[in-house]
């Protein structure tokens, strides 16, 4: 591929080659938005560098090293901190080729680190430089890529936030452009014609241009129709649980985040990375909002609005109480607000006692709910403000599990009926359930921790996306515990929650987040302070449970599978001791979805006798099935199209093999017309009123040869005379072998 | 079989070598009229005067050592100037037949349009039956018996057309043409040492030509090559541009010329080439063009060219 060069032959192949670049671009371009893929223009830069390469005149041998040089110098400059291609730096790249190596003999996909995915994805971009080239240049059929291209930014555009209103329209130019030099091109090669000058290329150019350009603007300007799926995901959706659950539901994925309506709940959601806050702490911690105590069958509702106090110089003395028998350790932590989207309260860590003014900001929070909200001097809400740090003192509480044992399962406690309330509805099946679960429990913490463990134990899945809204006739927690068995913290903590209610243990829905990600972020807290920054994002929104112990207070629970509870417990030994253990060790602690890749229902047996398991057949993820259904397509595409573009050869081998075994006039006949058929398909037909003889005659001509003559000879005598073909099999053979061997290589 | 007929092959090959030292550059016109007379049948040969017609008689008449007669017909000829009259032998007492010019083997009729229609059937229906009946007496024609009538397809002034259930009897209809440039130059040099048929010998004898037109009637025609002659023949009879179609008689000719050829052509076995080279030939005297035609200039041989260009040829076995 070394085509560049001052010679104007060389002009149609370098547009097809530019042009094929930039299409391989346009593939590159969204990965960013629809993918975890960061700084696309290293990869732009490289498809650039293997493009150019190929077209210049250069030695191979001088090729292959210097792209492979590009190729490292981008993974140091995305992975590496070492010094390039010092000892250290080959060492890290060693090691981590050898980690991933690993992974991939053991298969473990979701393992691989991200230098080792570059570093494949570098190479993939490396072989399509060489395949476009072979597609465009050398076979000049650029249809089936920009085909794909095509399809791919509408699959995009219409399933993922990518908006490819612009790729579109690069992408519709540029294939216009290249699709009229390919056929310019073919039109040149078959009469044979060179081109003649740059002056008269213009000819041809010109109009092209203003073709593409006129038709770019007419499809650009033109008023189009509304799309007839405004947004097919949430419709397919709401297709597939309106079927199964008498048409209910209409409420789409949702973006993940800190929603404050929490009356409906259920149905999937997008993930969404954008940071919230950041958060500076001694160690990752659940960061608490508020609570929710009406459970009303499809979501949560608070009972009253509860008593707003104020703070006393920050103090929130009754918004987490425990008794005495819980110990405590004094810390500290801060927040930094970067997107608060619509959330008007401060999330806190267990255990905070005050929040510290700043100027005349004052914390006023609410008994029932445990929100609290940030009040100027006059007694006005003010919202969250961005850049400043919400600063709190925490004395962080350590539950002792020997006292929580001691309150015993048939306690009751006195003024807790707001903790127990459940819908009418409920349906019996859900406190019958809950009542087996805790049937060989003692006390109340063994209780809780069976319902707990209930859901891990029970091949529930943690799924985001594929799940349903329950039907205006459907219980929330019914709908998940019976016939789903898959959903996200909401699912499992509402569930925890009716269920500890359903044996009369007093309980409450939390909202909240997660202690997000630990980042080395110096800019965001920059007085030099010593404690680790976390990286709150919406994708760390959380819901779990906090269950009453008398004496203890409200202890938080994590039914949901894939998540562990990040509040301390003790035995009631020496609480420095544990310490030792809980704090700094964010690796460990960070919870994070266990990683789903095949969600295997052992109950399937069970629920196959329920009619009722429409629902969740009907709610297949939809994304998995459109990913399935797409890739098979494709694949078929493309295997009907490698069968149909070799089907004279894949059958040539199968008549030569019948022919073989049966020298008759019927299979010899056969095998005498599937030739014809070929011939055919190369563009040489037996016209209508050409004789056998006449036909061979101008096949002869064509291919310069005279096998044709010859076999038509056979096949002449074996259909027009009454003799045997048998005498003449074998030559018959022989020329038809050679001839239909030749053809269909 | 094939052995003998490649040998056969040679003979005719050389025959008709002989005879286009005579007519020089004519050897299709040639061939077609060896056709005929392998496959039994007469030819009607259309041409202005002397392209030599007379010529191609007199050549394969001698180079088959055959009988050669001529009648030149015209407005006064009767029937019984072509076939021959019984005279009373006042010696002998009673009729003697004196035969006419029919009773040779190669008959040459020559201008068969000037005569009158009673004297054309007289020739006509012996070149069918192949014997004459004369005062009651039949008498059976020579064999072989081939006749060449012509006709001058200029001059229609006191001529007789041949109406189409007579020409219908004649296998073939050919055109000699004028000769191409270097044709007629080399004609005019054979001249230079007398009259080239004074110079060419017998290749074959009459036995042997019987043998050889037996031969032709066992060609094979397979059924999708008579299905193919079905299909032509069919095809004209449809045909917008013909008032009138070719008739069966015309599909037995087809096939019995095709044999002939495929005889000549080393071949036992009829392919539709055979077919194909000979339609126009045997089809574009037995069909009647229709006034459309006429007024469009179109000529029944380019029509039925057309036609046999458009009709599917079998290439399976019994198609």
């Amino acid at each position: 591929m070394r085509f560049l060069r001052k010679d104007i032959q060389s002009f149609i192949p370098l547009i097809l080659y530019f042009g094929s670049m930039l299409l391989l671009i346009e593939w590159v371009l969204p990965l960013e938005q629809v993918t975890d893929t960061g700084e696309t223009i290293a990869f732009i830069l490289f498809i650039m560098l293997c493009f150019f390469l190929s077209a210049v005149f250069m030695p191979r041998w001088l090729r292959f090293p210097l792209k492979l040089a590009g190729m490292l110098l981008l993974v140091h400059y995305l992975f590496m901190a070492e010094s390039f291609l010092s000892r250290a730096w080959f060492t890290v790249l060693f090691a981590d080729f050898k980690i991933n190596m690993t992974n991939v003999f053991s298969q473990q996909w979701m393992e691989l680190t991200p230098l080792f995915r570059t570093f494949l994805f570098l190479i993939l971009l490396w072989m399509m430089s060489y395949l476009l080239y072979y597609w465009f240049v050398i076979r000049k059929k650029p249809l089936s890529f920009i085909l794909i291209t095509f399809i791919y930014l509408t699959v995009l555009d219409t399933f993922t936030t990518f908006d490819a209103k612009h790729a579109i329209i690069r992408a519709f130019i540029i294939s216009a452009i290249l699709l009229s030099s390919a056929h310019f091109s073919r039109i040149l090669e078959r009469e044979n014609l060179k081109l003649p000058s740059f002056k008269r290329l213009t000819k041809w150019v010109s109009p092209v241009l203003i073709v593409v350009l006129f038709s770019t603007i007419i499809g650009y300007a033109a008023p189009k129709y509304d799309p007839i799926w405004p947004d097919p995901v949430p419709y397919l959706q709401s297709q597939a649980g309106g079927q199964g659950s008498g048409g209910s539901s209409t409420i789409g994925p949702q973006r993940i985040g800190y929603g404050t309506n929490d009356e409906r709940l259920g149905g999937g959601f997008i993930w969404d990375e954008s940071t919230v806050f950041y958060a500076q702490a001694q160690s990752s911690q659940y960061w608490k909002v508020e609570t929710k105590d009406v459970y009303t069958g499809k979501g949560w509702v608070n009972s009253h609005d509860g008593v707003i106090l104020p703070s006393e110089d920050g103090y929130v003395d009754r918004l987490m109480s425990y008794g005495d028998v819980v110990e405590t350790r004094d810390g500290e932590a801060r927040i930094q607000f970067i997107d608060p989207g619509n959330l008007d309260k401060i999330p806190y860590m267990y255990g905070t006692e005050r929040f510290i003014p700043i100027d005349d900001l004052q914390y006023d929070y609410n008994l029932m709910t445990g929100a609290v909200y940030p009040f100027n001097n006059e007694g006005i809400q003010m919202p969250i403000v961005n850049g400043i740090d919400y600063e709190s003192e925490i004395s962080r509480p350590f539950f002792p599990t020997n006292r929580m044992r001691e309150v015993e399962a048939e306690h009751v406690d006195e003024d807790f009926e707001q903790y127990l309330q459940l819908p009418e509805t409920l349906p019996d099946r859900v406190v019958e359930l809950a009542e087996e679960i805790v049937a060989n429990e003692t006390n109340r913490y063994e209780q809780a921790k069976a319902i707990e463990q209930y859901f891990s134990q029970n091949g529930f899945t943690y799924e985001e996306i594929d799940v349903p809204v329950p039907g205006e006739d459907e219980d929330y927690v019914d709908q998940f515990l019976f016939e789903t068995q898959r959903g996200y913290c909401d699912n499992f903590s509402t569930s925890m929650v009716v269920m500890l209610r359903a044996v009369d243990i007093p309980a409450r829905w939390v909202k909240g987040f997660t202690g997000g990600e630990r980042v080395i972020q110096d800019h965001v807290f920059d007085d030099g302070s010593w404690m680790p920054v976390y990286e709150v994002q919406n994708n760390h929104a959380h819901s779990w449970v906090e269950v009453y112990f008398p004496d203890i207070g409200w202890v938080p629970f994590e039914p949901t599978v894939g998540f562990s509870n990040e509040a301390s417990f003790t035995l009631g030994d020496d609480i420095e001791d544990h310490l030792e253990d809980r704090e700094y060790d964010v690796e460990e602690d960070e919870p994070t979805p266990e990683v789903e890749t095949e969600i295997e229902r052992e109950d399937g047996a069970e629920e196959e006798e329920e009619d009722e398991t429409v629902v969740a057949s009907n709610n297949t993820s939809f994304w998995n099935i459109f990913f399935i259904v797409a890739v098979s397509l494709i694949a078929l595409i493309i295997i009907i199209r490698i069968i149909y573009r070799r089907r004279y050869l894949i059958v040539g081998k199968w008549k030569r093999q019948k022919l073989k075994q049966k020298k008759d006039l019927d299979s010899f006949s056969d095998a005498y017309q599937f030739l014809l058929k070929i011939l055919s398909s190369k563009g040489l037909p037996l016209k209508e009123g050409q004789t056998l003889r006449e036909y061979a005659q101008e096949i002869d001509r064509f291919f310069g040869i005279s096998d044709m003559k010859s076999l038509t000879h056979y096949y002449e005598r074996a259909i027009y005379s009454d003799e045997l073909i048998d005498k003449h099999f074998k030559d018959a053979y022989q020329i038809w072998d050679k001839m239909t061997k030749k053809l269909t290589a | 079989m094939t052995q003998q007929l490649l040998s056969e092959q040679t003979k005719i090959e050389q025959l008709i070598n002989n005879i286009e030292r005579v007519i020089v550059g004519k050897k299709e016109a040639i061939e077609l009229s060896i056709i005929a007379l392998l496959a039994e049948g007469h030819i009607l040969l259309e041409d202005v005067p002397g392209v030599g017609k007379t010529m191609l008689v007199r050549a394969i008449a001698k180079s088959l050592n055959l009988d050669f007669r001529r009648i030149q017909f015209t407005p006064d000829l009767l029937p019984s100037d072509v076939t021959g009259v019984s005279i009373y032998n006042q010696k002998d007492m009673n009729f003697e037949f004196r035969p006419g010019p029919i009773f040779g083997n190669i008959v040459l009729a020559d201008e068969i349009n000037r005569t009158s229609p009673k004297t054309q059937s007289a020739l006509l229906e012996s070149m069918e039956e192949r014997h004459i009946t004369v005062d009651g007496v039949t008498r059976e024609l020579k064999r072989p018996f081939f006749v060449m009538a012509t006709q001058n397809p200029i001059e229609y002034e006191g001529t007789y057309p041949l109406p189409e259930a007579q020409l219908d009897r004649f296998l073939l209809k050919l055109r000699l043409g004028y000769p191409s440039e270097n044709d007629e130059i080399a004609m005019l040099s054979n001249l230079s040492t007398g009259h080239p048929i004074e110079q060419i010998r017998a290749v074959m004898d009459q036995e042997e030509l019987i043998r050889h037109q037996e031969m032709v009637k066992r060609i094979y025609v397979s059924d999708a090559v008579k299905s193919y002659i079905v299909k032509i023949v069919n095809n004209t009879r449809n045909h917008p541009l013909f008032e009138l179609g070719a008739s069966p008689r015309a599909s037995i000719a087809l096939m019995k010329a095709a044999k002939a050829y495929a005889f000549i052509k080393g071949r036992d076995y009829v392919i539709p080439d055979d077919i194909k080279h000979l339609t126009p030939h045997v089809l574009s005297h037995r069909i009647i063009l229709s006034s459309e035609a006429r007024f469009e200039g179109k000529t029944a041989t380019s029509i039925i060219h057309d036609l046999v260009r458009k009709t599917m040829v079998p290439i399976e076995r019994g198609s």
